[in-house]
Parts: structure tokens; sequence; C-alpha cells
């Protein structure tokens, strides 16, 4: 019941088309295409089932579906319906589809038509719709803040009240129907019966878009169960790569999320199987906006810091048209469990005719791409529906490490081991996978082509170039303009933007250049950069002008009078060179000698009063002789040489106070 | 005996911007107060009469703020949906305002509530004014219509529908009662007299026009629109006197200084123009930190507003110079006391005994007087002399290297003078005018020192920073060349060009010629 809940549920991102699975067996796909109409597909045969365009499609756009429970105990509407539709034999299904104004439609696949419609409930657009387990009730939130309780027998307002301070964009009925959760920017869990907020969840930057309980019974079986402590529950959110899962505590400091899933992209579905107990994983199918499908297997045990990676990662890719093109990716659009849950349901291509596959996993190692050829399929298909007749689909099947033919030859033994069914008579096969983990080198190998090809494929529209700001700049005379491009250093970029900009404002920027020219020496040797550009660019359009002399005789003027020092000042740079370099051999010496000033050991008596009166006094005589024998002293400091002993002897210091160590 | 005769500074032109009258005038104000509004401003508008308050529209409001206010002192706020154009009578006592379902309505600035409300354009009213005789009202709508309203009876007198598009901007003639001007998004502008049925004068901008003014004296027209901003004479029947290109985007304002010497205009480049009328030459310009979509300025050009796209007014006062005079100044001898017994005439029978004029020498020309060539150079490198008129320094040294005293007075320095002298070097040395004197200096100290260098840090790192620059004007200088003898080229090949360009055409005409002849 719960897990068919959870199933039925399929969360739908407003950007794509909004799509469920029915519950029990996954036998039918609701999915509202962009033209406003609604496709019940059946998911065994891939076949149109029903399709419904609501009479306001246009103007209120499906928002959101959900599919009512069937194997719960019939509340009083279902039994109505199904003694109506007793003798058709066939499951009952009801589909109810919230949409952009507001207004919740009933539409029946057995009888296809609309059931009925809910409305007065909401003035704004309907973000999620749920059904209650066991009584019928329909749930939904909105655009404007309130959840509202529907009665589907009267089609009325049981109960409606404001549930966040925003816009309420997910809700979740807990497993045994008493609690509701919905989300905003955070998660709140309300008392189905006093309608009053039992717990806050806060976490999550950006709306919550999908909430789902993961578990039915709480981990440790030893506690008495209340029906929602110790649950987990999965959140995902807008913009966000990853999913949350909460856990229902008993004590009410609900720190944060217990752990996370992440995935490459934001979620756009979500399916997962339902652990009915401790020990069985949770298995969890992202489908994310980049068309990629995560899948996930995890055993849920409180806390885990560490986000967890996917499993498993699967891509849809159709061939190229020639042999060599690179496949293009073909969007997953959303997934589901069996009810084995062993095999995957997947949907793919496009949301106007979907294809429904049917995949099972043995293991889950790699990332898998199919490469399906869409086209072919959807010829295939037209014609079984006109002729019924079964036929052997070729699929051809690769199975490709990142997008990597090149990789493939070494792989391509070890895919003997895969085993391909082909099941005559369905248009979905069954795939077998056991795809040996691709080595690191490989990988390496393969993204390092893959540098390669970026680079080489280029050709984008450079942006290097201030030409348009400059001609701006020179138009209006904008300081500040001018100076952002004339002190740019870039060698490359100067020459982009000269060689951009138009003729007419070469002139214009010459004149700026003259003037910058009188500026401080330093930003002239910048404009000289430009100056030099300019010629060697614009060359042949100067030479064509008339009046180049009286246009550039100013600049002739300035930089001659500039360069008549010239031969003075290298003259001066010369003797500033030899200064330098003079003063730079002698702190050579100086540094050399600066070695060993001090005595490596200072050996120092113990003295009297008296004693050190007179060391002071001989100090004294020492500090006055220093001066006079420095040089004589800055030599004989240099431990390594061998008159040492020498210089030190006819030296005044105090033989007494400090003797050097041998 | 000679007189001796003081130092010959040279003086030398100023670098950078020319400081004229204008630049001063217009400097003259304080730096800005802003002030957030609601929306983009779209229009602001000084009350004719003292106190001067403006009316300010942004978004669903009119604000009327007081000259030195920073909140309005009152808010016009019953409009559904955006307001346009409030606009001040001419007595300062009434409003209109346009709005964007259409309707124009007239707001007594002491009430709160509309006096009239004018309906009948079926889109927004972008522009509306009072008529000079106070009792009429002008608006323009996207409608691609504009009418004329009547006050006392809020009735419509006539609706003018030639316009093919927008009709986004307009003013009315403060000489005559009926001229009123609309300019539109169909690129044209066109002149109305209320008294006949048709447009008087029609003149094609070329652009989308998005203001437009009458000059005082009413015989100009100036229109903005596009890029340009462009000057008509109305009373040749719409002659084209000049045509502006200042702006690197759309121009969307115009204003006019007090004393109608300056036209204004601000534009989406974040920048406002002041012309001036007789020349038709940008004098000044302001920059501003947004896109402009507004400007006005108070009477005697007190204060300029400027409204952007962001939101933000901008308003600036003029500085006043009362401040300067309430400091108390150090009280200088009266003229007289210079003059006294200077302006005696002498008489025909006066014996006249001219007495020596006193020059007044600088500290370091009486010092040069009496020789102390070291004391003159220490005098010029003090540091006001040698931080704000380096000339004045440069004029000495060559004064002293013409004496052949240079060296003299450069020896003998200890290493805090050596280091100032280095440091002035380093600082002037690769200036043109200055490289000449100081390259002298710089050789004639290295000369001198080059004994004892080494022996102060402080010194040797003055000679390499020298070193340094030195090396940096040598590279430059190389570049220089580099490109001095690309222009050569230049102008080599253009010389050479004309040369033969003219001989190919003399030969061409001889070969006709020749061809005639033979023929």
């Amino acid at each position: 019941m719960a897990a068919g809940e959870a199933c039925g549920g399929g969360w739908r991102e407003p950007a794509r088309a909004p799509c469920a699975f029915s519950p029990c067996g996954r036998r039918l796909l609701a999915l509202s295409g962009p033209d406003g109409r609604l496709r019940v597909w059946d998911a065994l045969s891939s076949r149109l089932h029903r399709e419904y365009a609501p009479s306001a499609r246009l103007s209120a756009a499906c928002t959101c579906l959900a599919w009512a429970p069937t194997t719960a105990k019939e509340g009083p509407q279902r039994k109505k319906r199904k003694s109506e539709a007793a003798e058709a034999g066939e499951q009952l299904d009801l589909l109810a589809i919230g949409t952009a104004v507001g207004s919740i439609l009933l539409y029946s696949t057995v009888k296809g038509d609309l059931q009925s419609k809910l409305d007065g409930g909401h003035d704004n657009k309907i973000n999620c719709i749920r059904w209650h387990q066991d009584n019928g009730c329909l749930y939904s939130c909105s655009e404007d803040k309130h959840i509202v309780e529907w009665n589907t027998q009267t089609c009325k307002v049981k109960c409606k009240w404001k549930g966040d301070n925003s816009s309420v964009s997910s809700l979740c009925i807990s497993p045994d129907g008493k609690m509701l959760l919905s989300a905003g920017r955070t998660i709140k869990l309300w008392d189905l019966e006093t309608k009053e907020v039992y717990r806050h969840f806060t976490g999550h930057a950006t709306a919550v878009s999908s909430l789902m309980f993961t578990t039915v019974r709480p981990p440790n079986e030893n506690q008495p169960f209340d029906g929602i402590t110790g649950l987990y529950f999965l959140s995902g959110a807008v913009h966000d790569r990853l999913l949350s899962v909460w856990q229902v505590r008993s004590d009410r400091k609900e720190k944060n999320a217990v752990m996370s899933f992440t995935v490459t992209d934001e979620p756009i579905f979500i399916d997962l199987t339902v652990s009915e107990s401790k020990e069985e994983p949770v298995k969890l199918a992202v489908v994310c906006r980049d068309g990629q499908l995560h899948l996930f297997e995890h055993i849920l045990n409180g806390y885990c810091k560490k986000p967890l990676t996917s499993n498993c990662t699967i891509q849809i890719a159709m061939p190229g048209n020639d042999s060599d093109s690179t496949p293009k990716p073909v969007p997953i659009l959303a997934a589901a469990f069996c009810s084995d849950k062993q095999s995957l349901m997947i949907v793919y291509g496009n949301t106007l005719q979907p294809i429904i596959e049917r995949v099972s996993l043995s293991t889950t190692e790699s990332p898998v791409c199919l490469v399906r050829d869409i086209q072919k399929t959807l010829v295939l298909k037209t014609e079984m529906d006109v002729t019924k007749v079964s036929l052997a689909l070729k699929y051809s099947v690769f199975l490709i490490v990142h997008n990597k033919p090149q990789t493939l030859p070494p792989l391509l033994v070890k895919i003997l081991v895969l085993c391909m069914r082909w099941q005559v008579g369905l248009s979905n096969t069954t795939f077998c996978f056991s795809v040996p983990q691709a080595s690191i080198e490989d990988r390496l190998g393969a993204m390092d082509i893959d540098a390669m090809k970026v680079k080489t494929q280029g050709g984008l529209p450079q942006t290097d170039s201030f030409a348009v700001l400059l001609v701006q700049g020179l138009e209006s005379n904008d300081p500040d303009i001018l100076n952002k491009v004339l002190q740019t250093r870039k060698e490359a970029l100067v020459k982009n933007t000269v060689a951009r900009i138009p003729v007419h404002a070469v002139i214009p920027l010459l004149h700026e250049l003259t003037k910058r020219l009188q500026g401080h020496p330093y930003s002239a040797s910048q404009m000289v950069r430009w100056l030099k550009t300019i010629f060697s660019i614009h060359a042949s359009y100067l030479s064509t002008l008339p009046d180049l002399v009286p246009q550039l005789g100013m600049l002739y003027q300035l930089m001659e009078s500039r360069v008549k020092t010239l031969q003075k000042l290298s003259r001066l740079h010369g003797k500033l060179y030899l200064l330098i370099t003079q003063i730079a051999a002698l702190e050579k010496i100086q540094d050399v000698s600066d070695v060993n000033q001090t005595a490596k050991l200072v050996y120092e008596e113990e003295s009297s009063e008296e004693g050190s009166e007179d060391e002071m006094i001989a100090d004294k005589d020492s500090d006055d002789n220093w001066e006079e024998d420095e040089e004589k002293e800055e030599q004989s400091e240099e431990p390594e040489m061998a008159v040492d002993k020498e210089i030190n002897g006819d030296s005044d210091l105090d033989p007494e106070n400090e003797s050097e160590e041998e | 005996m000679a007189s001796y005769k003081p130092v010959a500074v040279l003086p030398f032109p100023r670098l950078g911007e020319k400081v004229t009258q204008d630049t001063l005038y217009w400097k003259g104000y304080k730096t800005p107060v802003q002030i957030k509004e609601f929306g983009a401003v779209n229009k602001i508008h000084f009350s004719p009469v003292p106190p001067h308050n403006y009316a300010v529209t942004a978004s669903s409001r009119i604000h009327i703020y007081g000259r030195y206010s920073q909140e309005p002192i009152k808010t016009f706020s019953r409009f559904k949906d955006a307001a346009y154009c409030a606009t001040y009578r001419d007595d300062g006592k009434l409003l209109v305002a346009g709005s964007e379902e259409g309707s124009v309505r007239l707001f007594d600035i002491s009430g709160r509530a509309a006096l009239r409300q004018f309906d009948g354009h079926t889109k927004a009213a972008h522009v509306v004014d009072f008529l000079s005789d106070k009792y009429r009202i002008f608006s323009g709508a996207d409608d691609y219509t504009s009418k004329l309203w009547d006050i006392p009876s809020s009735s419509e007198i006539v609706s003018y529908s030639e316009h093919t598009d927008y009709v986004r901007c307009g003013c009315t003639s403060k000489l005559n009662a009926d001229l009123f001007v609309t300019g539109s998004y169909d690129h044209t502008v066109k002149l109305f007299d209320a008294r006949t049925e048709k447009s008087a004068l029609t003149i094609e901008h070329g652009h989308p026009v998005e203001s437009v003014l009458l000059f005082p004296s009413g015989g100009l027209l100036v229109s903005a629109g596009g890029r340009y901003v462009k000057v008509w004479d109305i009373l040749k029947g719409g002659h084209l006197l000049v045509s502006l290109k200042n702006h690197h985007k759309t121009v969307t304002c115009l204003c006019l200084s007090s004393s109608g010497q300056r036209l204004l205009s601000g534009s989406l480049d974040r920048h406002v123009k002041i012309y001036s009328t007789t020349s038709y030459k940008v004098v000044h310009s302001f920059d501003y930190a947004a896109s402009i979509l507004s400007l006005a300025l108070a009477p005697e050009d007190e204060t300029i507003i400027v409204g952007m796209t962001n939101g933000v007014l901008n308003v600036r006062h003029r500085k006043h110079e009362e401040n300067k005079e309430r400091i108390p100044k150090k009280r200088h001898p009266a003229y007289r006391t210079f003059v006294k017994g200077r302006n005696y005439m002498p008489k025909q029978e006066d014996f006249f005994v001219s007495k020596p004029v006193r020059n007044h020498l600088k500290k370091y020309d009486k010092l040069l007087k009496s020789f102390q060539v070291s004391k003159a150079l220490d005098a010029v490198l003090e540091v006001p002399i040698r931080v704000y008129t380096p000339e004045i320094t440069v004029a000495v040294m060559q004064e002293l290297s013409r004496r052949g005293t240079l060296k003299n007075a450069l020896a003998g320095r200890d290493e805090k003078q050596l280091g100032i002298l280095l440091t002035f070097l380093t600082r002037h040395v690769v200036e043109p005018r200055f490289a000449p004197v100081l390259i002298n200096v710089a050789e004639m100290i290295i000369d001198i020192y080059l004994s004892v260098a080494g022996q102060s840090a402080v010194v040797d790192k003055q000679f390499m920073r020298l070193q340094e620059v030195v090396e940096k004007e040598i590279d430059y200088q190389g570049e220089l060349l580099e490109t001095l003898g690309m222009m050569d080229a230049l102008f080599a090949t253009m010389t050479s060009k004309k040369v033969t360009s003219l001989e190919n055409k003399s030969n061409g005409i001889s070969k006709v010629v020749e061809q005639v002849a033979s023929s």
C-alpha cells in the first residue's frame, strides 16, 4: 500500500512534462505532453491506451498528476466506481490532474472521460497532489500557500489551511496515513487529525520539489511504534544536486538531514522501493535534468556524513548518422521499479512518443550507456500497432564507457558475457549486464583524448577585444572607458582591439594617444605599444590619408623631442651601471667578511666585582682601537684562514674574555 | 653698476585638460546626494516659484521634494499603474501627470486627490504639459494621438492624430499660448497650433524622438533621439542648424541652463554633456553610475538633478562661496600704504630725483647674488619648491652649471642631502623638459661621489632606483625610435605616392596628347 503510494506518485518538475506510473504493476504511464494533451500509455506493449485533451488545456496546463490507489480498502467513492465498472473486468484507475489555474480534474482511464472536477480550493497553480491510501481523500498544495483536503465523492473542500509562508511545492502522506509532510522551503510534518505542525525540518536552501517516505518500519523494532517516529523520508529540491534523507525522531531536536545522495543535476523524477524491514536496502532511481538515470542501493541505518554517490548510472544515446560520429544523448524522462524490484522501467525519448523499456539489472557497477535508434523504433512500433504482428526488434546494443568508442576493443571480448535475450512478441527487451569496470589507465586515456578534442573543436566567437568599448569611449570622450581600454597590458588584447576598430576611429584614437603620450612616462610606454600596433595594422589606411602629415605632425614632434636625450641618457646609464656594479662588488666583499664577526665560543670567567670593573676598562680600550683596526679584524675573523692565530695575537682583544675555539 | 639679474625660470605649458570658465562653473557642485526611488525616474520638474520644490515621477508615485530635503515632503500615489511626466504650472500651484492607463490627472499642490481627470487616451499618456495661458493642458500618448484639454470644463478641445507611432515627448511654447511641439517614435517632430486643425510644421529627426525642447526665444527647437541631438531653426521652416553626436547610446533627455547659454543632454551611456549654445561644442561632461532617463536644472543652476534607470535620484547642489569668507583672514596692509607718496605727480618746477626701484629677490637669488652656491642649491631643494615648482630647482641648477659652479654646489653633501638630491633626480630625470639639465647633474654627482660609493645603504639604494628609471626610459625611447621609423616609412610612402600619381597623370595626358597628335 505504501509502496503503491510512493511508487505511484512520480514527482514532476514544472519545466518538464508531468508523468506518473500507475500503482500496482506499473501497467500504465500517464504523461502530459507540451501540447496539453494527456496520454496514457500501456507500459508493457508501449501502446497508446488513452488520450485526453482537457478543454482548457492551453490556458490551464497540466502541472501534476497522481493515480488513485487501488489496492487499499476502497472509500465509498471507489466502491461506487468499482460497481460501475465491474462488468469491464478491468483495473479501475482514476487519475487526478492538477492544473495551472488551481482546479483539479479527475479522469477515469477506464471510461476514458472526465469523472469530475474539483474547483474552488485554490486560486493559483497546483504544485502537488496526493491521494490518501484509505479514505479516498485527496490532498493538494498550491502556489497560493495553502493545502487543501478534498472529498472526492462530493467534490468539495473538506479542509483548507495555510501551509507555508511561501508557496507549498510538495506533499507526502505517511505510511500509516495519519501524518502529512508538506514542503515549501522548509519541510513540515502535520498531524492530519488536528492540522497542527508536529515537526519542522530545515536545511534546503531552495524550494523542496519532492518528498517521499522510504521506510515503513522504524529501524529499532524493540521500541513501540507510533506510526511515524523513526521513519526515514527523502527530499529533493530545485537547483540542488543533493537528495537529503531525514529521520523523524522522538525528541524534537531535529538537526540536519541524516544523509544525502549526490546526483549529476537537479532531480526531475524519483522512484524507490520502500524497505519493509531493517535489513532490506532501499533502492532508489533518480532521473536528473540532464537526462541521466542514477541508481542507489543503501540500507538506511542512521547518520552518514558523506554524500553517497550512485551505484550505477544509465544513459541512453542515439547513434550518429555515420559510424564515426559520437552518439547523441537521449533524455530519460522517468523510471520506475517493477513490482519484483529487480527490473526497471525506463521511459525515454520525447514526451509525445515516449519509449518505454524494461531493463533488468543483474549488476550495477559502471556507467552504462544504452544505444538505441529512436527513429527506427518509432517506425517499428507504429507498424506493430497496425498489424499487431510481433516483431523481433533489432536493437544494436553497445556498451560504451565514457562515451569513448576508442576504448572499446579491449572490452569487447568481455561484452560477450553480456547476454541478451530477445523476447519475441514484446517490443521491449530484457538485458543482463555484467560489465567489468574499466581500469583507471583506460579512463585517463579516454579523458586525455577528450580534452584534446575539446581544444581542437574551438571556433566559438571570441570576446577578447575591446573594440566596441573603445569606439564608444572615443565618441563620448569618456575617461573611464578609455582608461579601462588603454591601460590593458595583454598584448593579444591590444592587437585584437586595434584590428577590429572601424577605420573612422583610428585618427581619434591616435589623437587620444598623443594626449596620453604627454602624461606619466610609465603610462606613456603603454601608449607606445598601442601606437606601434596601430601603425602596423592600419598602415595601408593611414598612408591613403591626404592630411596624414598635419594629423600626425604633433605626435611626431613630441616623440622626436623625447628621443633627443637618448645618447646622453645612455651614457648616464653606463656610469650608473658602473657605480652599481662597484657597490655590488663591495657588498660582496662585506658579505663574505660579515660571516663570522662573533666568536664561536665565548668563555666568561666568573669574576668578582673588581674584575668586572677591569673588564669594562679593558672593553673601552678595545672599543677605541676597534675602529682603527676594523678592516684588519674583519679579515682576521675568518675562521678558515691559516693566519688566524697570528692576527688574533696582534689584535687588542682581551684574551681573558674571549677566546676562540680551535 | 650692473644690477643682479634674477634666475630666469622658463615657463612650461601645463599638461592635461584646459581649465576653462565652464569647467570651473560646472565643477562648482558639492558631492551628490543619492535618493532611492521606487522605480526608474522618468521625469523631474522644478517648481517655477520659490522655494523651487521639485516633482519626481517614478513608478506609480509622484514625490515632491524640498530643495535640501532627502525625504519627500509630499506624495501623490493614487495611481493604479505607472505615472508619467508630473509637470508644474507656471504659478507652481497645479501639477499635471499622465498615467499608464491613459488618464491625465490634475492635482492641487496642497491637496491630495486629483482635481480633474481627463479620460480619452486609450493607451499610456507619456507626456503632459500646461500651455502658457494656464488653462489648457496638452497630452501625448501611446495611442499615437496628442490632445488638448480645457481645465475649467475638464473637456477635450481638440485631438491630433497625425503621428504614426507613440508620442513620447513634447513641450509648449512659453511665448505663444497656442503653440506646442510633439516628438514621436515615428522619427518626426511636429509643431502644432491649437487654432488650426493640422500640424504647422513637421521635422524629420531620423530616429525615434526621445525629447524635444524649445528655446525661450521660441525660434530654435532641439530634438534628441538615437545618438543625435539636433537643433532646428523653426522660423526658417525647420532648417537643420546643428547635428551633435557626442553620446554613444540613445540620448534620453534635454535641458537648458538658466541663462540659456548652455544645453544639457543626458543619455543611456551614463553621461550628461553640456554644450555651449554659441559654438555647439561640448564644454563639460558629467559621469553617472547608471543610464540617465531624466534631468533637471534648478533656476540659477543651483541644483542639478538626474534620474536614472536604477531608480536613484542624484542631486547636486551648487557650492557657495560664503563659507570661505567666514574664515578670518590675516589683515593685510591697505592698498594705500603701498601707493603712499608714489602717486604724486611731479609738477613742472619740481626737481625730480629718481630712486632706483628696489627689486625683491627670492631667497635663492639672494644667495646666488652673494655666490653662496651650495646654500642656493639647498634653498631650492626645500620641500615646497622641490615638490610644487621643480622648474625653479632646475632653473637654479642650470644657472649654476652656466656659472661653472655646479660641481662646488653639489660636492660636500652628507647622506641625507644626497638622498634628497637623488630622489629629485629619480623623479624628474625622465621628464623631457628637465632631462638635459638633470642628466648633467646626475653625471656630476656620480663623478663626485663615485669614490665614496657603497658606504651608505640609503644612497646606494637611491642610485639603484635611478638606474632603474634610466633603464626604463632608455627602453621607452628605443620603442619610440622604432615607432618614429614606422612613421617615417608611412610618410615616405605617402609622398612618393603623390609624386608617382602625378607622374602617371601627366604621362597619361601626354600619351593622350600624343595619340591626338598622331591621329
